[in-house]
């Protein structure tokens, strides 16, 4: 599985939203996400990949958190 | 009533005056902190000099500790996460947003950070970034209010995080302490009782209707715009609710009619513009009194209550 394909995995896990209507441009507002829910799911990013992800105002679309996990995991 | 909050704080009583835009001086803080608990200065959307202002005379009038409190939606808020560090200020209290990018600077300069958290998630993020403790405030509270009740985000908290807690929202006097700690809070924050604390430096018309109100005078507006705030219900707020249930008006709009409303409550007492914020439990503030008397009345009571407490156990 791609790192997008887990992402959209755990979205439509915990929301119960249809995996097929998650594109790499969907943003978090459109998914009905509110900031708390946006921390809830980085946090479960975190466990799937075993991350520390910092949550800033950059992230917006599933594109911007599937960047931002390849890298850290590149890093890791 | 000494917990382990007073011990990694220096404070006398477990609990903090909460930091309330246009409210939360170095009048107000300094009496706290000088009554054993612990003041906080609100920077709301204040620039730099005028908190800077606050904190040097806070300095003067007091030499407990004292906290300042930054609203992280404030367009200084940056300004003032660095004023705090320069100044040195022995705590530092967060709200309205997620505080992490902040923290590294703040522990640097040796600041205690207790952010306010409306969530798990956030309480263990910012546990995670190295906080001292962490408040879990329902939304009984007045000012910005998250979904949450105290009753039932300071339990979830508490099992959450290993940080000490305190609570805050729907707290008015010993009962509300007691409660608090069953729930498995280490201390508390209140805002709205402080509000007619004699040191309070606020307009009498605002003191007045909080002395004035009933248990089901506040109400909850700006839930379409995505930061809910709590105030009393005055012409302000009904007519702010009307807007939003207009969808012909844009939220802009909305934000322009809301912009300096606290102020004209706070400083000018104006009842008809004016954004009166209160907690829920404004019904059960009845008394002028100042800091110390508060702050010794809670106490009083809440180890009454707690006391009695056992009644129910065999």
């Amino acid at each position: 599985m791609t790192t997008f394909e887990k992402v959209a995995k755990i979205i439509s896990e915990n929301r119960g939203i249809d995996v097929q209507s998650l594109t790499p441009d969907s943003t978090f507002e459109q998914l009905g996400f509110d900031s708390l829910d946006t921390v809830e799911m980085i946090m479960n990013f975190e466990e799937e990949f075993g991350l520390t992800i910092e949550v800033t105002d950059e992230v917006k679309t599933l594109s911007d958190v599937v960047r931002i996990i390849d890298s850290l995991l590149a890093a890791k | 009533m000494k917990t382990v909050i007073c011990d990694i704080l220096k404070i006398e009583y477990p609990i903090f005056q909460g930091g309330m835009a246009w409210v939360s001086d170095a009048s107000l803080a300094s009496a706290v902190s000088n009554a054993g608990g612990l003041g906080i200065i609100a920077a709301g959307n204040a620039p730099a000099d005028a908190v800077r202002t606050q904190i040097r005379k806070a300095k003067e009038q007091t030499n407990k500790p004292f906290g300042v409190n930054i609203m992280l939606m404030s367009p200084f808020a940056e300004e003032i996460a660095t004023l705090a560090a320069e100044e040195k200020v022995a705590v530092v209290t967060t709200g309205a947003g997620l505080p992490t990018k902040y923290m590294p600077l703040w522990l640097k300069a040796g600041i205690k950070v207790i952010p306010v958290v409306p969530s798990i998630g956030i309480a263990r993020m910012v546990e995670r970034a190295g906080a001292t403790a962490v408040i879990a405030e329902g939304g009984e509270s007045g000012g910005h209010v998250g979904e949450l009740t105290t009753m039932t985000l300071v339990p979830q908290i508490c099992d959450a995080v290993k940080l000490p807690v305190l609570a805050a929202g729907g707290i008015g006097d010993g009962r509300g302490i007691a409660a608090a700690f069953m729930l498995g809070a280490v201390g508390v924050q209140l805002g709205t009782r402080f509000l007619v604390a004699k040191e309070c430096t606020i307009h009498q018309n605002y003191k007045n209707k909080i002395l004035k109100a009933k248990e089901i005078d506040t109400m909850v507006t700006g839930k379409r715009l995505g930061h809910p705030v709590r105030a009393l219900k005055t012409p302000f707020t009904r007519e702010f609710m009307q807007m939003e249930y207009n969808s012909t008006i844009t939220n802009e709009e909305i934000e322009a009619f809301g912009a300096g409303a606290l102020r004209k409550a706070a400083v000018e007492g104006d009842e008809t513009n004016g954004c009166f914020m209160s907690g829920q439990i404004a019904g059960m503030v009845n008394k002028e009194q100042t800091a110390k008397e508060i702050i010794t009345e809670l106490f009083t009571q809440a180890d009454e209550v707690l006391k009695g407490a056992a009644r129910w156990v065999k």
